[in-house]
């Protein structure tokens, strides 16, 4: 290999390890989210194996018998060497020993015969029959709430609490609290109502959006080229504004701009209209207000783009069909419009991607809201896994959601290498030493 | 252009549409120093009250605005450096140097700049907790880092396309390895873009909210735009409108003050496109 | 520095470039690489200093192989078209340059540079950036930071292309007297037939990946090996006129006319094709070999006139002309061919 190579790899390095890092992994591991019921409750890392109340009614409805079930709450009572410590720590050491030299190791089914036992101690008996209940109380080992720590542990607990065989993969799979693989989340994405509505919103704000950014982009571009030099910059600069402002303060702006009390609701409070949140209070409001929130960010990549595109035409060939006595609108028409094919097929393809995946100005501005009419779908995905009021956060079902969204990304993005002439990046390094 | 038609209708036309960000913004700057009749649009006195938050804690468990200054300000100024060191030396030897497999590589960052990251975020938020850096600025920064990168060397080979061959041809001539010819020759070629990228990515970070609102919610890694999202969000129907500005004011400052000055620039690098 | 290119081969991916050609340069010597673009010329002298590696063959340097040896290696000082100063430097530091980066010393470089910068012409130039010179004397820098360091060789790439025509005469001379005066081994690359011939010792003349001639630039001119030679020397160009072998000789195609055929070459057998090249300077009313024709065209260039002569066939004989003047677009002339300066050329192109 050439020294450049080398060279090149090397410098290339640090951009591949951060690239495998946050663009690969995350895309494959995406993929193996969405085939786990991974939640806060069975946490990232691996799980422990526990049996809890919740547990145990799994286990009744999946028709466990009802000696099995009674086996786990109930295990018996173990002379053991926790007990024995307990046991001295309570009621002295010379009990706990002479209990140990006679019965350690012993195991009883019932609590009277570790009473039995206790009270036919020879030397240090325990006299008060409720002191005995309690002692033998400390021997009281049970299934329900110990923690197990691996899979063999928890079953040698079984098999030394007498529970059958067949009954064991059944209560070890309910105990476990860590997440598994499922294909589940697939079928019950599908499921839900909820999910094609969002799939209907994700549409409506795409379609909607889109056509605003790039009808008024266009419109800004074509007004601004033609407005006097002054105008067109102090437009120009108005809109590139909220591009360039945090979302956050954009979200600010126009919360208070259609809130109850903001600007909309007191203009119009003057002429009689009760204050209202014209954000939320219909449907049809809050998509609005969506469209043009996110409209108003689009529309000025579209005049930006577009504005280079139009300057880019050689003026003699506007001036040229002035002369032939084209009209401003024929102008328009026939010699910007054409040029501008290609910056409008890169912005749809671009900003179609885009939109399909952002939720920034969604979430700040209705959270999906009223009722989730502007849920959209990477807002779902969010709140699935990310964001919720019931606090369970789902990322194996929300790392479903996304995983659609992110096989559209690379999809329309192995397209997008098409629509660039690949051919011409791949110009040779002309020095070859 | 010869005035053969009429400004005013398409004046018209902008003036409407623009009017809702005029109002914006004129009240922006408005109410975050006066004071209203709740009611009314008119202000009636003047006030630095709305600032308060600039030296009194608003008792809401944040961390203080100048902690939260501080953190946006390293979490922009880090992934802005990182960003600019990586696109610089990854876009030269995807512009100019011959190794293994360049064509995928530059296929890759096409396909990679034109990738919604926003999906990968619920992934990226495991990650960072298996390894330990979730609820970190430094978690963060990594990977505000990581996603802005495609952009960074797309915009940097870019750059290191416009610098002649044979500057690079003498500089080899005259006896200089690859390496002095890029750090002595070509680097200060592409100061422009270096300044690009420094700006466009250290504007990007002082933005970024969705990154830190997830994969950093705790309140020691805050930054102005979860601070300010925190208040708006829990602010309920009681909003407090006029601090909500002032704090938005103080937090787009040093946004508006780079804008005024690469007003132009910026323009061009966000004709390149990331957001929208 | 004698350099031997032997059967050097270039391919860029599936097209080979240069193909198994060969090409010895004498030490002291300046040569230029001439052909239209594409022939493969700079490729030639891009090997030459290692920017770009040969396919096959070998390349040396007097006696030392240099084919697998890195561009910083080779002690080969280059002229770029665009000259390449580096914009960010002033031209003290451009042409410290190449001495900085062999790390000598600070006094040792002043004293190189200040040596130069006295040869070249550019002494008061020093402190200036590149952006505020004129394209000569970025020219000047360009040379004295390609000979700073004493090369073994030096290439130039088109280096007056990006001159204007007055300055282009004045660098012409300069280049020549610096290479003559450094008596460096000089190799110029330029599709300009006027530099090659007024600039160098011999020319290497290329088409298509081969090189078709190399001679001195007079024997060229006098003696060229095919009509392509033929055609690419000269200004005004030679015309050439188009016939077959006929038992009287050369007949002009569609056409009863016959000319002799100068003595000593060996015709190619009855009806196959030939052409006969005429320099406008051997087409003169004094001259023997009548032909007739109409003048179809005139340009007048000052101290001399340029003459289109139509034959009755419709081929096109040229006539440069130091006096007279008195002739007219449409006039009928019956001028001489110098006949013993006729070339002729078989029906591949190649002299006979």
């Amino acid at each position: 290999m050439q020294r450049s190579s080398w060279l090149g790899l090397a410098f290339l390095s640090p951009a591949l390890i951060v690239v495998f890092l946050f663009f690969l992994v995350p895309v494959v591991l995406t993929g193996f989210f969405s085939f786990t019921n991974m939640s806060t409750a069975t946490g990232v890392k691996g799980g422990a194996y526990v049996l809890n109340a919740s547990g145990l009614r799994a286990l009744t409805d999946a028709g466990l018998p009802k000696s099995t079930l009674e086996q786990i709450e109930g295990a018996g009572y173990r002379v053991d060497a926790k007990g024995l410590e307990a046991l001295a720590l309570d009621f002295g050491k010379p009990v706990a020993e002479e209990f140990a030299k006679l019965h350690e190791g012993e195991v009883f089914s019932k609590r009277r015969d570790v009473e039995r036992a206790l009270k036919d101690l020879r030397s240090n008996p325990i006299r008060k029959t409720r002191d005995r209940k309690q002692a033998a109380d400390l021997f009281k080992r049970s299934l329900m709430n110990e923690r197990f720590d691996s899979p063999t542990a928890f079953e040698a607990a079984l098999e030394e609490a007498g529970i059958p065989e067949t009954d064991r993969p059944l209560i070890t799979e309910v105990a476990y609290t860590g997440w598994v693989w499922t294909t589940d989340n697939f079928g019950f994405l599908f499921s839900l109502d909820s999910t094609w509505q969002y799939a209907k919103n994700t549409v409506i704000y795409v379609v909607f959006t889109l056509s605003f950014n790039v009808l008024f982009g266009l419109f800004l571009a074509i007004a601004t080229f033609y407005l006097p030099a002054g105008q067109a910059a102090a437009f120009r600069a108005i809109w590139f504004l909220p591009r360039i402002l945090p979302p956050v303060l954009y979200i600010v702006m126009w919360r208070w701009f259609t809130w109850d009390t903001g600007f909309i609701s007191t203009v119009l409070s003057g002429f009689g209209v009760p204050p209202r949140n014209w954000m939320l209070d219909t449907e049809f409001h809050a998509w609005t207000t969506i469209v043009l929130i996110n409209g108003f960010v689009g529309a000025s990549m579209g005049m930006i783009v577009f504005s280079s595109a139009i300057r880019a035409i050689p003026a003699s060939m506007l001036y040229a069909s002035e002369v032939d006595g084209a009209s401003r609108l024929q102008q328009i028409w026939y010699i910007i419009l054409p040029q501008l094919r290609w910056p409008i097929l890169f912005i749809t393809s671009y900003q179609t991607m885009s939109l399909l995946t952002s939720f920034e100005y969604i979430y700040l501005a209705t959270d999906g809201g009223p009722g989730g009419a502007t849920e959209v779908w990477a807002l779902a995905a969010f709140h699935t896994a990310l964001n919720n009021y019931g606090g369970n956060l789902q990322y194996g079902l929300g790392a479903t959601y996304a995983l659609i969204l992110v096989v559209i990304g690379l999809l329309a993005s192995l397209a997008y290498l098409r629509l660039f002439n690949f051919r011409n990046l791949l110009v040779k390094p002309r020095i070859e030493g | 252009m010869k005035p053969n038609f009429r400004n005013w209708p398409v004046l018209l036309v902008l003036l409407v549409f623009s009017a809702p960000l005029l109002i914006m913004l004129a009240f922006l700057l408005v109410d975050a120093f006066t004071t209203k009749v709740p009611g009314t649009m008119i202000p009636n006195g003047v006030t630095l009250h709305h600032f308060r938050f600039l030296w009194t804690d608003l008792d809401d468990g944040s961390w203080g605005i100048w902690g939260v200054t501080l953190n946006t300000f390293n979490f922009a100024l880090f992934t802005s450096l990182a960003v600019s060191a990586i696109s610089l030396t990854a876009g030269y030897a995807l512009s100019r140097l011959a190794f293994p497999a360049r064509g995928f590589f530059l296929g890759s960052l096409i396909v990679l700049h034109a990738f919604p990251t926003v999906t990968l975020i619920i992934a990226i938020f495991l990650i960072l907790q298996l390894l330990g850096l979730y609820n970190t600025l430094i978690g963060v920064i990594v990977v505000k880092a990581a996603l802005e990168l495609p952009f960074g060397i797309w915009v940097m080979k870019g750059f290191y396309d416009t610098v002649p061959w044979e500057i690079e041809m003498a500089g080899v001539q005259d006896g200089a390895s690859r390496f002095t010819v890029w750090w002595q020759l070509v680097l200060p070629q592409v100061q422009p873009g270096l300044m690009a990228i420094l700006i466009f990515s250290f504007l990007s970070g002082w933005s970024e909210f969705i990154l830190p609102m997830v994969l950093a919610p705790g309140t020691e890694a805050q930054v102005l735009s979860t601070y300010l999202a925190t208040m708006l969000l829990d602010g309920g129907t009681q909003a407090d409108f006029n601090l909500f500005k002032a704090v938005g004011l103080f937090y787009a400052l040093p946004v508006a003050i780079i804008y005024l000055i690469f007003q132009n620039k910026l323009m061009n690098i966000y004709g390149g496109g990331t957001k929208g | 520095m004698r350099i031997s290119i032997e059967n050097f081969t270039k391919t860029f991916g599936d097209t080979t470039v240069i193909d198994n050609m060969s090409l010895d340069i004498n030490s002291g010597e300046m040569l230029a690489l001439l052909g239209p673009s594409g022939c493969g010329k700079s490729t030639t002298l891009f090997a030459i200093c290692g920017i770009h590696r040969m396919n096959g063959g070998r390349l040396l340097f007097g006696d030392r192989d240099v084919t697998k040896v890195s561009s910083q290696k080779r002690n080969v000082g280059v002229v770029f078209q665009n000259y390449a100063l580096y914009p960010h430097m002033n031209v003290y530091d451009n042409i410290a340059f190449p001495l900085k980066v062999r790390k000598e010393s600070k006094a040792e470089i002043d004293r190189k540079v200040q040596e130069i910068a006295t040869l070249v012409h550019i002494g008061e130039l020093l402190q200036r950036r590149p952006a505020q010179l004129s394209g000569g004397q970025q020219q000047r820098v360009a040379l004295a930071r390609a000979l700073v360091r004493k090369p073994d060789i030096l290439l130039l790439d088109e280096p007056l292309a990006n001159l204007d025509a007055k300055l282009r005469l004045e660098m012409r001379s300069e280049i020549r007297r610096i290479q003559l005066q450094t008596g460096i081994t000089a190799v110029l690359v330029t599709h300009d037939q006027v530099e090659a011939m007024s600039m160098c010792d011999r020319i290497a003349i290329m088409d298509e990946g081969r090189i078709v001639q190399l001679s001195s630039p007079k024997e060229m001119y006098e003696d060229p090996s095919s009509d392509f030679v033929a055609g690419f020397l000269g200004n005004p160009p030679i015309a050439f006129l188009e016939g077959s072998v006929d038992e009287a000789g050369f007949r002009l195609a569609n056409s009863e006319v016959t000319l002799p055929v100068p003595a000593g070459i060996t015709l190619p057998g009855p009806g196959s094709a030939m052409r006969f090249g005429i320099r406008p300077e051997f087409f003169q009313p004094d001259n023997a070999l009548k032909v007739k024709g109409r003048i179809s065209f005139v340009e007048t260039q000052g101290r001399e006139e340029l003459y289109d002569v139509t034959l009755e066939n419709g081929a096109v004989l040229r006539s440069i002309q130091t006096q007279g003047g008195s002739y007219r677009v449409g006039d009928e002339v019956t001028w001489g061919i110098a006949a013993d300066r006729i070339l002729a050329f078989g029906p591949d192109g190649d002299r006979l």
